[in-house]
C-alpha cells in the first residue's frame, strides 16, 4: 500500500509527518502547478468547484508517482466538499486509474468506521500508537500554523527584503526534522524565534488588511498567486482568520487564532443568521470582527462557483455599507490571471491609503 | 517650459501625454500598441515630441496601463500607477466633485465610485467583451458601418431594437436575427448601444451606487449613442471630459507632477529612448516545475526587468520593494 | 395582510402548503406572475453575477412583489428530512435578500430544519403561525389541512400528472405518444417554462410522454439512494439521482433529458454520479443533459430536442 493525497498549503508537511509516526509508505504528490491545474481542468466537470479540479490534479499526479490508495475526508454537507471524494473516486477510476480510496468521514458521524479507516492506514499500528502519533504530530501542525501566522504579521515591517520569506523557509524546515514531543517544543521555540528575529522597520507605516474566504484558496498559495507574501512585501499586515489545524480540529476554540466560532457566528448575526456550509458565515463574521477592530480593509478569495463564499458575497455589501470596510473580492479558477489580481490589489491598496490619509485629515 | 509625461499602455492603445506646470494638456497621441508596446511607446515618443514646443523639459513620467511595469522601465518613469487610480485622478483633476466614473475602452471597462475626492469603491472588467469597446468594433465591421459614425445613426433611432443577450456571442446571433427581420440599421445601432450599457450597468456596476456628478470616459465615450443609452438608464446627464480617450495618460501625467514634489530629478529618460534599441527575448524559469516563461528587456547586454510567470518572483528581483505611500 | 410568495425555487415543492397554511390563518396569498423577461431582467440585475439562475429569478420575483405586499414570505429551508440538507442557497436565502439594497416589505423568514428533529419543526409552524393568530388550534389545523393539499398535490404526480397541471389543477390528459422521454433536474427548471424555453411542452408537442421524477414511488428512490456508496446529503438531488438510476435500471424510459443550471453546485457533481452509473450500463439508455442559463438560447435548445428525439425515434424503428 502506497498512499497520496491532495495539497493544500502545509498539508503535506503535516501528513507526511504523521505517516512517517505510523510507519506507512506514503507518496507526496508534486507541488501544484500549471500542469496540475490543467490536468484536474480537464477531467473534473466545468462547472465544478476549482479545489475539486485542483485535487484531482493533485491525486492523478500522485498515482503517477507510484501511489495505489487516496486518503480523502468526507463531510455531511450542505457544501460541496463533502462529497469531493466520491466524485473523485469516481473520475478517477473511469479515466482507468486502479486505486483504493480510503474516506475519512467526521468521527462524530460514524465512530466505529474512522476506527476501521484507521487502521486500515496504519496497519502495523495499534489504536493507542496512532492515537498517540496523532497527538503529536498535531503539535507539530499548530506549530507550523503558529510559524504561518507570525510571518504575515512580520512580513510588513522587514527591513530587507525578502527576509521573512527566507526565515519562514528555515522555521519550516527546522520544524520538519523534530520528531519527539520534546524536540517539536524545542524547534517550535526556535521557529518562532526565527522569525522573530527578522529585523524589522516599526516606523514603517502599514495597512491592516483581513483576509477572509474559502480555506482551500486562502491557503494554496499556488491557487492564490502568494497573495500573502505579495501583500506582505508592499508593507500589508495581513491577519487570516483560518489556518490549517482551524479547519481541521472541530473545537469552537480555534488553536492558532484563539477566535471563538460562537463569537465570530455572533459577529455574523445580524447578517447571516444561518450557517450556509463551508466557511459562508465564518466570513460574513470575520468581516464584522475585522470591521470593528480598526482593520483598513478586507480580501475576501473564492474559487469560482463556491456556493457558501457567494452567498456571503452577496451580503458583504451590506456590511460594508452599514459597517464602513472596503471589501475587495477576488474570484479565482483556472483562468484567473497574475495582471488582473495585481492591477485590483493596486487599486485596493491606493484606496485604502487615500481613506487612511483622509480620516487623518478630518481628525486633524 | 516645464512638462510632465503621461503614458498608459494597454493592449488595444497606447497614449502618451504632456501637461504643462498649470497642467493644461499641451499635446497628446492617441494610437494602437498592435501587440508591440515597445515598439508603440517608442513611436508615440517620437510623434509626440514633433508636435511639442522645441523648448520643454520634461521634468516628470508616470506610466499607467496594463503595460506600465514595461513601459516605466523603458520611458524611465517617476511613477508607475494602476489603472483605477489613475483614471480616478484625471476624472476628478478635471471635475473635482466627480463621484462616479464610467471607463470603457476598448479591451476593458472599469467602475470606479468617489466621495469627496477619494475613490472608495471600484471594479474591472478584463475578461468579458460583451461591456467593451471592441464588442461595437466588431459590430460595426459586420454591419459595415465605420465606428466614427455609430454615434449619429443611433442619435437618429427612434424604436430601437431590443439586443437580447447579456454575452456577444448571443448578441451578435440576435443582432444577425433583427436585421433578417428587416429594422432600420440606425434602430439596430442604438440597440446595439443599450446592449452594451445594460451589460456594463449589469457586470461591474452591480451593486454600485451610481451618484452624479457622472464622468464618462475612455475611446467609447466618442460613440454619443452610449452617452444617450447611459443617460437614459441612468436618468442623469453625464460629462464627457474633453480629452476623455486618454485619460488614463493625463492620470499618470498628474501623478507624475505630484511625485516630484518629493523627488529631486526625473527619472525620464528623454526623446532619445525611442532610438535605443530594447532587446526582449524570453527563457524558460527553472525555479519551479511550473517552467513560466519570462520575458526578459535587455539594452546593449544589460537587463533592464524581467516579466511573466505566476509567482511574480522576476518582477520583484529586478524592481526590488517599493512600498506604497 | 397581503403576502407574497414569489413563484420560484421551492414554490414548485411546497406551494400548495404554504397557500392552504397561510390563507387558512387569514393571510391574502399574492403570488407572483409566471417568470417573464422583466422579472429575469430584475433578477439578474440585483443578484451578484455568480449566483445560480434559479436564485437570480428568485430575486427577480421578490422585486416584482414587494410593493404589492405587506410582507413577503421567504422561509429558510434548511433540511426536510433528517440527515440532508436542501441547498447552501436556501439556507442563506432570506439574508441574501434582506442585504438587498432596496425598500422590502417585512420578511417573515421561519426556519424549518428537521435535521434538528420534528420538535423543533412544530416550534418553526408554530412561530410561523404565531405571526397570524395566537390560537393554537387554528394553527395545528391550518398546517395539516396544507399538509393534506401538499399529499394531493404529490398525489397527482404520482399518478403520472406534471407538475405544473397537478399545481394549478389544470389537468390535461397525457399524451399516448410511443417515446417516452424522462426530464430530470430541479423542478424549478423543468416548470419554469419561460427560463428553460418551453421545454416540457416542446416534447408534448411532438407526442412524447414525459415522465418525471416526482411520478416515481418515493420508496423507490430511497431505496436507490440508500445504496449508494456515499449518502447523499442533498435532498433534491436524490430525487434527481434516484430517479435516473431507477430509468436506467428498468429501461423504463427511451432517453433522459438532464436539465441542469449553470453554476449549480450541487448539480455539478451529481452529474458525475450520473455519468458514471450510465457508463456502467452501457449507455443503454441515451441521456442528454442540457445546461440552461440567462445567454441560452431557444434555436440551440430547440436544435438539441430535435436531434435527441429523432435518434431516439430512430434507435427504436431500427431495434424492432
Amino acid at each position: 500500500m502506497k498512499i497520496t493525497f491532495p495539497h493544500m498549503g502545509t498539508l503535506d508537511i503535516v501528513l507526511s509527518d504523521l505517516f512517517s509516526r505510523l510507519d506507512v509508505d506514503f507518496v507526496v504528490p508534486p507541488k501544484t502547478t500549471t500542469k496540475t491545474v490543467n490536468l484536474g481542468v480537464k477531467h473534473a466537470p466545468e462547472f465544478a468547484c476549482f479545489p475539486l479540479k485542483v485535487t484531482i490534479g493533485n491525486l492523478i499526479e500522485g498515482l503517477e508517482a507510484g501511489a495505489d490508495t487516496i486518503i480523502m475526508v468526507g463531510g455531511t454537507g450542505p457544501c460541496r466538499f463533502g462529497f469531493y471524494a466520491e466524485v473523485q473516486n469516481k473520475i478517477l477510476h473511469d479515466i482507468g486509474y486502479d486505486f483504493e480510496m480510503i474516506v475519512l468521514e467526521p468521527p462524530m458521524t460514524d465512530i466505529k468506521d474512522f476506527i476501521k479507516k484507521c487502521k486500515k492506514i496504519a496497519p502495523k499500528k495499534s489504536l493507542i500508537q496512532i492515537f498517540h502519533a496523532v497527538r503529536v504530530g498535531w503539535k507539530k501542525a499548530v506549530a507550523i500554523d503558529e510559524v504561518e501566522r507570525e510571518t504575515l504579521k512580520t512580513r510588513a515591517f522587514e527591513r530587507n527584503f525578502d527576509d521573512t520569506t527566507v526565515a519562514r523557509k528555515k522555521a519550516l524546515t527546522v520544524l520538519e526534522q523534530a520528531v519527539t514531543s520534546l524536540e517539536i517544543r524545542e524547534a517550535r521555540e526556535e521557529a518562532l524565534s526565527l522569525i522573530n528575529k527578522v529585523e524589522k522597520d516599526h516606523t514603517r507605516r502599514a495597512l491592516k488588511i483581513g483576509i477572509v474566504g474559502e480555506f482551500y484558496v486562502l491557503l494554496e498559495p499556488y491557487i492564490n498567486f502568494d497573495i500573502e507574501k505579495y501583500l506582505g512585501q508592499k508593507a500589508i499586515y495581513l491577519e487570516r482568520p483560518v489556518y490549517l489545524t482551524d479547519w481541521i480540529s472541530p473545537s469552537k476554540n480555534n488553536p492558532v487564532m484563539g477566535i471563538n466560532s460562537d463569537e465570530i457566528k455572533k459577529a455574523a448575526k445580524p447578517y447571516l443568521s444561518h450557517f450556509v456550509g463551508g466557511e459562508g458565515q465564518a466570513t460574513v463574521g470575520h468581516v464584522v470582527k475585522f470591521a470593528e477592530e480598526g482593520f483598513d480593509g478586507i480580501i475576501q478569495l473564492l474559487p469560482f462557483t463556491c456556493m457558501p463564499e457567494i452567498i456571503a458575497k452577496s451580503i458583504l455589501p451590506r456590511v460594508y455599507k452599514d459597517l464602513d470596510i472596503p471589501v475587495l473580492t477576488l474570484v479565482i479558477d483556472e483562468q484567473t490571471g497574475r495582471a488582473g489580481i495585481v492591477t485590483r490589489l493596486e487599486a485596493f491598496m491606493d484606496l485604502l491609503w487615500n481613506r487612511r490619509k483622509k480620516k487623518l485629515s478630518v481628525v486633524s | 517650459m516645464i512638462g510632465y509625461l503621461g503614458v498608459d499602455v494597454g493592449s488595444v492603445s497606447t497614449n502618451l501625454v504632456v501637461i504643462d506646470e498649470k497642467t493644461n494638456v499641451v499635446s497628446y497621441i492617441y494610437r494602437r500598441t498592435m501587440g508591440e508596446p515597445i515598439r508603440a511607446v517608442q513611436e508615440g515618443l517620437r510623434e509626440l515630441k514633433e508636435l511639442l514646443p522645441s523648448k520643454i523639459d520634461i521634468e516628470g513620467a508616470g506610466t499607467t496601463g496594463s503595460a506600465r511595469y514595461l513601459s516605466g522601465v523603458i520611458v524611465g518613469a517617476d511613477v508607475i500607477k494602476n489603472e483605477i487610480t489613475a483614471h480616478a485622478v484625471a476624472a476628478s483633476h478635471f471635475v473635482p466633485d466627480v463621484q462616479t466614473v464610467l471607463e470603457i475602452g476598448g479591451q476593458d471597462s472599469k467602475i470606479i465610485i468617489l466621495r469627496e475626492g477619494v475613490v472608495v469603491d471600484f471594479a474591472m472588467n478584463t475578461v468579458c467583451a460583451a461591456g467593451t469597446g471592441s464588442f461595437l468594433d466588431h459590430q460595426a465591421a459586420r454591419i459595415g458601418i465605420p465606428i466614427e459614425e455609430f454615434g449619429a445613426y443611433a442619435l437618429r433611432s427612434e424604436a430601437p431594437a431590443q439586443i437580447a443577450g447579456r454575452c456577444t456571442v448571443f448578441a451578435e446571433s440576435d443582432m444577425i436575427h433583427k436585421q433578417q427581420m428587416g429594422y432600420h440599421t440606425e434602430d439596430i445601432i442604438y440597440g446595439l448601444c443599450q446592449s452594451l450599457v445594460r451589460n456594463y450597468l449589469n457586470n461591474i456596476a452591480k451593486g454600485k451606487e451610481l451618484l452624479s456628478p457622472i464622468v464618462f470616459q475612455g475611446g467609447v465615450a466618442a460613440n454619443l449613442g452610449i452617452k444617450k443609452a447611459f443617460e437614459e438608464v441612468l436618468e442623469t446627464e453625464t460629462i464627457i471630459p474633453k480629452h476623455y480617450s486618454v485619460m488614463g495618460a493625463i492620470g499618470a501625467s498628474l501623478l507624475a507632477k505630484e511625485k516630484m514634489r518629493e523627488k529631486a530629478k526625473s527619472s525620464f529618460k528623454g526623446f532619445s529612448t525611442s532610438d535605443i534599441e530594447f532587446k526582449t527575448s524570453s527563457f524558460y524559469c527553472k525555479g519551479c516545475s511550473n517552467n513560466c516563461e519570462i520575458v526578459k528587456i535587455e539594452v546593449e547586454e544589460e537587463v533592464l526587468a524581467c516579466w511573466g510567470g505566476r509567482c511574480g518572483k522576476w518582477e520583484v528581483e529586478q524592481t526590488g520593494t517599493t512600498p506604497v505611500s | 395582510m397581503k403576502v407574497g410568495v414569489p413563484r420560484a425555487l421551492l414554490y414548485y415543492k411546497y406551494f400548495p402548503l404554504w397557500d392552504t397554511f397561510l390563507s387558512e390563518l387569514g393571510a391574502e396569498v399574492v403570488l407572483s406572475p409566471r417568470t417573464n423577461k422583466r422579472i429575469l431582467n430584475l433578477g439578474t440585475g440585483a443578484a451578484e453575477n455568480e449566483v445560480c439562475l434559479p436564485v437570480k429569478v428568485f430575486y427577480g420575483h421578490v422585486l416584482s412583489l414587494k410593493d404589492k405586499v405587506d410582507a413577503l414570505f421567504i422561509p429558510r429551508v434548511v433540511s426536510v428530512e433528517g440527515g440532508a440538507y436542501t441547498c447552501p442557497k436556501f439556507l442563506g436565502l432570506p439574508d441574501m435578500i434582506r442585504a438587498l439594497d432596496v425598500d422590502l416589505p417585512h420578511i417573515i423568514s421561519p426556519t424549518f430544519n428537521l435535521k434538528l428533529g420534528l420538535r423543533e419543526f412544530c416550534c418553526s409552524i408554530f412561530e410561523l403561525g404565531g405571526y397570524f393568530t395566537k390560537n393554537f388550534y387554528k394553527i395545528i389545523s391550518a398546517f395539516y389541512k396544507g399538509l393534506n393539499k401538499l399529499r394531493n398535490f404529490e398525489g397527482l404526480m404520482q399518478d403520472g400528472y406534471l407538475l405544473n397541471e397537478a399545481l394549478t389543477g389544470r389537468l390535461s390528459p397525457t399524451p399516448k405518444g410511443s417515446l417516452h422521454i424522462g426530464v430530470v433536474g430541479h423542478p424549478y427548471n423543468i416548470f419554469d417554462s419561460y427560463v428553460n424555453m418551453n421545454l416540457i411542452e416542446r416534447l408534448k408537442r411532438r407526442d412524447i410522454k414525459v415522465l418525471t421524477a416526482e411520478m416515481i414511488a418515493p420508496e423507490i428512490i430511497d431505496e436507490i439512494v440508500s445504496n449508494l456508496q456515499k449518502k447523499l446529503f442533498w435532498t433534491y438531488e436524490k430525487d434527481v439521482v434516484g430517479a435516473v438510476f431507477h430509468w436506467l435500471d428498468t429501461k423504463s424510459v427511451d432517453g433522459i433529458i438532464y436539465v441542469l443550471s449553470f453554476a449549480c453546485g450541487p448539480d455539478s457533481l451529481i452529474q458525475i454520479l450520473i455519468e458514471h452509473e450510465a457508463r456502467k450500463q452501457g449507455f443503454s439508455v441515451p441521456i442528454m443533459p442540457i445546461v440552461i442559463d440567462e445567454h441560452s438560447g431557444e434555436a440551440g435548445l430547440v436544435t438539441r430536442l430535435e436531434a435527441f428525439t429523432d435518434m431516439i425515434t430512430r434507435n427504436k424503428v431500427g431495434r424492432l
